[in-house]
């Protein structure tokens, strides 16, 4: 079967800045790609490049087996990152000029917005103006305008960004059920825990070219953290205890206890089963893997513990390095 | 072509359904409407009060005081300014020209009040005499003081030298003196001069009136469609009337296409539109849109032309091409100065950035508006020819030729036509490039250089 995207040897330039070089892209129909990397990655200009806003420099690339996005944009959903809406223009009007210019018929367009609107937890507000509706509300009411077409392919760039909780599980729950029509999805993000919950596949960016791309599960595997949290029922238990335990290569202390790493071909649970019957304690799992660390470790292996590290990290968290300073 | 007419639907639709476009679709004709009707009542209300006054005279020729004392009565006056109108008003309609007439009196004010005082005109005493009437006219209050003070040439009726000019007079005024009231007294000189040059000359003043008056008729126009009376002042006014229409109506509609686009950039809906549609079917879309509201605008105007023509009986003398020819100028001017003026609302951020930009858009605007009234004076004059010719100008130039009482061979009208669709090609290409770029710019405005960067590189 074809692919719904396939991109070879994307390259866009702005002034002196490489946005994007050389980047290579399958993504299969039915599948849900992350396209993950700090802001500034590149990950936009590659997305208005496919859906033909920009075009690149040089490369080639395909769009639902067509050449260029605007031949099949009627069967793609696109929320871009810098969205809005006619803030005048009454919602349900609003959703139905949008679904009638990417091909729905007029009849159908209303009727399908409203169904759409309710599924967000959206009623009745057709007659109300998109100026009267909160933030939240706007963003919900954008998401639905980006499939109302009930696309083949949805592209979502930084979807959650400046979403409250509830409306980030909405998101989730309707982008889920988009999965399951069959929709191919593709979207970005800079907040890896969002990848992570969301992904079937990640594609790492950095600085326009692609660092990564690797199935969830063989990430799981192949950047398995092969480490323990430990919560111990008594705080002052000293950790050169469990160092003592075979197989245990290093424990830190966190806020929240420590942090075992295992020696590479010891079983975990093993390990688990040692440590409980050491010393006592709350709870014990094993650490899951984080994106963001994989991401560091690829890009900034030389510079753990540096400033560097530590801003990416934050922007990689959704935080502002200041913020975590 | 299904996506472009939706998006011109839907700004045709926003904006005439808009309240502030209400307001200036109507705001123009109910201010010439009101301007119409109350206008001369207005006058009437703001005229001047009448002007009472002394006038000095010292006539050394003894022959010119008797006439002006019949000329400067104020039945003499209203005589004068009623043959006067009834010469001006020559061309108005009948139905009209009582209305016209009124008009006409109100914006004159009232007929003065003007006593004249004699003083002796000798020829030992007369420049001593003058310094101390002169003086007069600036000492005491001002209610005292003389309006004026005339002094007459002693040649002015007999010539001294047979074969020299005949002499003339002194005016010397007070500050209280107006314009129209010194109007009265100049127009009343020269009738008494004149009749006592002809009584020198024991000449019949009757005789000579009815010898040297040529009354200059209206001209018919004959054409294949058959004849019709010339309304040569309002055809001289005709191709600049068309210019204001044009331009006003070009100005209006590409500042709200340079707004609304500016709003769709800046609100950040323009990506959502951009996922649906292509960069070149959105703006088709609006300037499509926008032009419609501008044509129905000027069908409007036009409308409401042709019923005030007709009210004053003027109805026959536009021929019907000359408006399907203005509305096709009219659009293509539109698309011109439309186009560009997306471009620029796709560059901008804000609305006050854009003033830079817009100036030598404007520019180009300016000049064939300017121009509109020499034009229409000469019509087939080399500038008028040539400037019909280039584009975005020739529009504007071409239908000022046209409203002329002189219009220009068909050849020449069409080969402006061409030439002008071919420069609202030339424009949308080029901010069909802008606009591509611009929409996802943000940050430092560009100049008009890197717009055209833009265009060559996009």
């Amino acid at each position: 079967m074809e692919s719904a995207l396939h991109l070879q040897r994307i390259t866009k330039t702005f002034g002196d800045k490489r946005a994007v070089d050389g980047m290579d892209l399958v993504v299969p129909r039915g599948a849900t790609y992350g396209f993950i990397g700090p802001s500034g990655a590149g990950k936009t200009t590659c997305i208005r490049m496919i859906m033909a806003i920009l075009f690149p420099d040089s490369g080639e690339l395909s769009v639902l087996g067509r050449k260029s996005a605007l031949e099949a944009k009627d069967r793609i959903g696109y929320l871009p990152e810098e969205r809005g809406v006619y803030r005048r223009m009454k919602v349900g009007d609003f959703l139905t000029y949008i679904a009638q210019l990417k091909g729905v018929p007029a009849d159908d367009a209303l009727p399908r917005a409203t169904e759409l609107l309710a599924r967000t937890g959206l009623v009745d507000v057709e007659k109300k103006k998109c100026e009267e509706l909160s933030k939240g509300m706007l963003h919900r009411v954008e998401f639905v305008a980006a499939i109302i077409n009930r696309p083949e392919l949805i592209i979502l760039d930084e979807p959650f960004s400046g979403l409250d909780p509830v409306s980030v599980k909405l998101l989730k729950d309707m982008v889920a059920a988009e999965q399951q029509r069959g929709a191919t999805i593709l979207f970005s993000t800079h907040i890896m825990a969002h990848a992570e919950e969301l992904c079937e596949h990640v594609v790492m960016i950095h600085n326009g070219r692609k660092v990564l791309d690797e199935p969830m599960a063989g990430l799981r595997r192949q950047y398995d953290p092969r480490i323990l949290r430990v919560e111990p029922l008594d705080e002052a238990t000293p950790t050169s205890v469990l160092r003592q335990i075979p197989g245990v290569s290093d424990v830190k202390t966190t806020p929240d206890g420590w942090e075992v790493h295992l020696q590479a071909g010891i079983e975990p649970t093993m390990a688990m089963q040692q440590i409980a019957a050491t010393v006592p304690v709350a709870s014990i799992a094993m650490a899951r893997l984080r994106l963001e660390d994989v991401f560091l470790r690829l890009v900034a292996a030389d510079a753990q513990g540096t400033e560097t590290e530590r801003a990416l990290r934050a922007n990689l968290q959704g935080m502002s390095a200041g913020a975590l300073a | 072509m299904n996506k472009i007419w939706l998006i011109a639907q839907r700004d045709f639709l926003t904006t005439i359904s808009n309240r502030g476009f209400l307001f200036g679709l109507f705001i123009m004709p109910l201010l010439i409407a009101v301007g119409v009707l109350f206008g001369p009542r207005l006058l009437s209300a703001a005229r001047s009060p009448q002007v009472v006054g002394r006038v000095v005279v010292m006539d050394p020729t003894g022959h010119v005081l008797p006439a002006l004392r019949s000329t400067l009565s104020p039945s003499a006056i209203e005589t004068r300014r009623a043959e006067d109108a009834r010469r001006t008003l020559a061309d108005v309609p009948e139905a009209n020209r009582a209305m016209a007439e009124s008009a006409m009196q109100s914006a004159r004010g009232n007929i003065p009040n003007l006593t004249i005082e004699e003083r002796p005109a000798d020829a030992t005493s007369l420049a001593s005499r003058v310094a101390t009437e002169k003086q007069a006219l600036s000492s005491g209050d001002l209610a005292g003081r003389p309006l004026a003070l005339i002094v007459i040439h002693r040649d002015s009726v007999d010539r001294a030298d047979q074969s020299g000019e005949l002499g003339t007079y002194d005016l010397y005024a007070s500050q209280s003196l107006d314009a129209a009231t010194e109007t009265v007294i100049y127009e009343s000189l020269s009738e008494a001069l004149v009749q006592a040059r002809l009584a020198a000359a024991k000449l019949d003043q009757q005789q000579v009136d009815a010898m040297t008056r040529v009354r200059r008729p209206t001209s018919t126009i004959v054409t294949a469609a058959g004849e019709q009376r010339a309304q040569r002042k309002f055809m001289q006014m005709l191709p600049f009337l068309v210019g204001v229409f044009i331009f006003v109506g070009v100005i209006t509609g590409g500042q709200t296409l340079m707004t609304s686009t500016v709003e769709e950039k800046s609100s950040r809906v323009v990506e959502v539109l951009l996922a649906a549609v292509s960069p070149f079917q959105l703006m088709a879309g609006k300037l499509l849109g926008q032009s419609a509201v501008g044509l129905l605008a000027m069908a409007i105007y036009l409308g409401l032309g042709l019923l005030a023509l007709y009210s004053f009986a003027m109805f026959g003398i536009i021929d019907p091409m000359l408006i399907v020819y203005f509305l096709v100028f009219f659009l293509i001017t539109y698309l011109v100065f439309g186009a560009l003026m997306i471009a620029i609302g796709a560059a901008v951020n804000q609305v006050q950035e854009a003033q830079s930009l817009m100036g030598p858009v404007m520019l180009l605007l300016l000049v064939p508006y300017m121009l509109s009234p020499m034009i229409g004076a000469a019509p087939n004059s080399t500038l008028s020819v040539v400037v019909s010719f280039i584009p975005p100008m020739n529009t504007m130039a071409m239908m000022a030729r046209m409203a002329s009482d002189s219009p220009p061979p068909a050849w020449q009208v069409w080969l402006t036509v061409v030439v002008g669709f071919g420069g609202a090609c030339a424009a949308i290409w080029f901010a069909g490039k802008v606009f591509k770029v611009g929409l996802l710019m943000h940050g430092r405005p560009p100049n008009i250089a890197t717009m055209i960067r833009w265009a060559r590189e996009a």
